[in-house]
């Protein structure tokens, strides 16, 4: 575990990634560091490898080749990968994917059936708790259907701090939203981001978006081809 | 949220396929339902009928698979009725026959008919102490030779028959002079003569076709009282000094022989398991359509950490749910079809309204493993999906 100490709450070493059809390489000898805390942004053209990579690092999929770590440990040799992805990372997806026949309060509850143990009062609790903390208590009881795009991204904020995750993963977060509600939901992920010391990492097109992160790893090709530290972290 | 509540969500969601797929496994359980509940009614009632009259052993010819299939010697009663251990005897020539359903109006006239149980029974047969007497009288030893008959209720009420009216019995009327109710359901959809009577006019002299018997207890061990009593009738020789070659069994033992009984069985359980497999086929089709349809949400439930587990236990969650409603209505359905059809007098006497609770029971069960194995194939393929394709299922 050459690059795996626990520097790094998470690390990927050489991560080579193939396409469906194995033709295509999607990542070709990935490796990068994320510290506990930090916010990173991975950039990039579309087809380079952003979401492939962000795949891997929250154990959605497996390389083909190299290794992800998470706290020194490689993921695979996880016995459950659905338990550590359940109680370590929280995801946040540019399409929000709540389900429609769900309340807000019920979409957050949704991840913690698999979290640590809690009663129907706790995770009822919980979930208003935390759409208190997005701003949106006042539409709990609503269904995606009756939210706005942007309440709606928040809602699916709060699930994915559901069940604590020391690890948020983001791809294109503010994708789908007009100019206002990206800045909402970016200040909302920035503020909890800083407020918790989660571990960030958002994938985005977005240069704004880029430049409010700690460090922005540009990918082309299936490669990284720039880690800088941005004016943000200073 | 509870997760039950989460799985009860998902059925609601397509209201309109829940409620024909609940609609189309009600049928197929209804039925079943219905089907084993007449047949555990039929064997119910039967058995009911020898428990009220303390019948110990049931006598049919040997091979003969029920009453209506056996022929006795009539001259097997004497020698039976000689035993010293046995306290009574009741015989009778079951026979299944032609009734008109009303009286002829002249000589040419041929009114519709209908099948109809004939027993005749003996003057003496403790049949009667039984029989529920609600218009007129028992028929007696001063009746034989006058073609006197009584009416189970369900028979007179078909018919519109009481006391003093006339009923044709093999083209010869007979004087109705009671009419009485039975803990049998087949006795009370037909009619009681005398043994003499309808011997003579149905051509069939000195002939029964079975008896029962109670046994006089007096070892203080009851079963090896009734055990040495059917050894000696085992024994019994004919006129000619040949084996009589009987089935003697006691009422359990024949209910679980008796033919009839196991033929209804048998159509009500053929019928059911093509139901079951119609139901499995439907309820496999409902549940692949609803995994196809939410691949990406399942692809949503494993990225934010369900387990294969979870998936498995939510889809079959939702089809054993569908099975249980569906057996709901099913046995709601059942109940009442039997009740209208009990009330129909082309069935009725043959059917007794209302299904015993360890049908439903089992109905329920299957209706539930219904459910299962018709959401295992869905649920397996639902788990097997890996997240990142699901969420980009479209």
């Amino acid at each position: 575990m050459s690059n795996a100490g626990t520097e790094f709450l998470l690390n990927a070493e050489k991560l080579h990634k193939l396409y469906p059809d194995g033709q295509v390489r999607a990542l070709n000898g990935v490796s990068f560091g994320v510290k506990a805390a930090e916010y990173v942004a991975i950039t990039g053209p579309s087809g380079c490898g952003k979401s492939t990579l962000l795949n891997l690092l929250g154990a959605l999929d497996r390389p083909d080749e190299g290794e992800v770590y998470f706290k020194g440990e490689p993921l695979s040799t996880l016995r459950n990968l659905d338990a550590f992805r359940a109680r370590q990372i929280g995801f946040v997806f540019q399409s929000f994917y709540l389900l429609p026949s769900l309340t807000a309060r019920e979409n957050v509850q949704i991840p913690m059936f698999e979290g640590p143990p809690r009663s129907l009062r706790e995770r009822v609790q919980k979930a208003d708790e935390l759409l208190e903390v997005v701003g949106m208590a006042h539409r709990a009881g609503h269904r995606p259907g009756k939210l706005s795009v942007g309440e709606r991204q928040r809602v699916a904020l709060a699930r994915s701090l559901a069940n604590d995750p020391q690890l948020l993963l983001a791809d294109e977060p503010t994708g789908n939203l007009d100019s206002d509600n990206a800045e909402h939901v970016l200040n909302l992920l920035t503020r909890l981001q800083r407020e918790r010391g989660l571990t960030l990492i958002v994938v985005t097109h977005s240069n704004e978006v880029a430049e409010r992160a700690d460090r922005v790893v540009r990918m082309k090709d299936g490669r990284v081809v720039e880690d800088r530290t941005t004016a943000a972290a200073k | 949220m509870h997760f039950i509540s989460f799985i009860l969500k998902n059925l609601t969601r397509r209201p309109v396929r829940t409620a024909l797929t609940v609609l189309g496994l009600a049928v197929a359980i209804g039925t079943m339902i219905a089907l084993l509940g007449m047949s555990h009614n039929f064997e119910a009632s039967l058995r009911e009928s020898f428990e009220k009259r303390g019948v110990d052993l049931v006598i049919v010819a040997g091979g003969a698979p029920d009453q209506l299939s056996s022929e006795l010697d009539e001259s097997l009663l004497d020698q039976v009725r000689l035993m010293p251990e046995v306290e009574a005897l009741d015989a009778a020539l079951v026979d299944l026959t032609e009734m008109y359903k009303r009286e002829p109006r002249d000589a040419n006239d041929i009114p519709p008919s209908m099948q109809v149980i004939v027993q005749a029974w003996l003057p003496e047969n403790f049949g009667y102490d039984d029989l529920d007497i609600i218009a007129g009288r028992a028929l007696n030893a001063s009746d034989a030779g006058h073609h006197r008959a009584m009416l189970g209720k369900t028979m007179a009420e078909n018919l519109k028959k009481t006391t003093g009216d006339t009923i044709t019995i093999l083209q010869q009327p007979f004087e109705v002079v009671g009419v009485y109710k039975s803990s049998n359901v087949f006795e009370n959809g037909g009619v009681i003569t005398l043994l003499k009577d309808y011997q003579e006019l149905s051509g069939r002299k000195d002939v029964v076709t079975g008896f029962s018997i109670r046994v006089r207890k007096t070892s203080g061990n009851d079963e090896a009282d009734i055990e040495a009593v059917r050894q000696k009738i085992l024994a019994l020789k004919d006129r000619h000094g040949k084996p009589a070659r009987l089935s003697v069994e006691s009422p359990q033992n024949y209910l679980d022989k008796a033919g009839h009984l196991l033929i209804t069985k048998a159509m009500a359980w053929m019928v059911s398991v093509i139901a079951i497999i119609i139901g499995v086929i439907s309820m496999l089709n409902t549940m692949v359509m609803s995994v196809l349809e939410r691949t990406h949400e399942i692809g949503i439930l494993r990225a934010v950490g369900w387990t294969r587990g979870r998936v498995i236990r939510m889809i079959l969650g939702e089809s054993a749910f569908l099975g249980l409603f569906s057996a709901v209505a099913g046995a709601i359905g059942a109940i009442a079809v039997t009740y209208v059809l009990a009330q129909m007098p082309k069935v009725n006497g043959f059917i007794e309204g209302g299904i015993a609770l360890s049908v439903i029971v089992q109905g329920v069960l299957i209706a539930v493993v219904i459910g299962i194995l018709g959401g295992a194939y869905p649920a397996i393929r639902a788990a097997r999906l890996l997240p990142t394709e699901a969420i980009r299922h479209e």
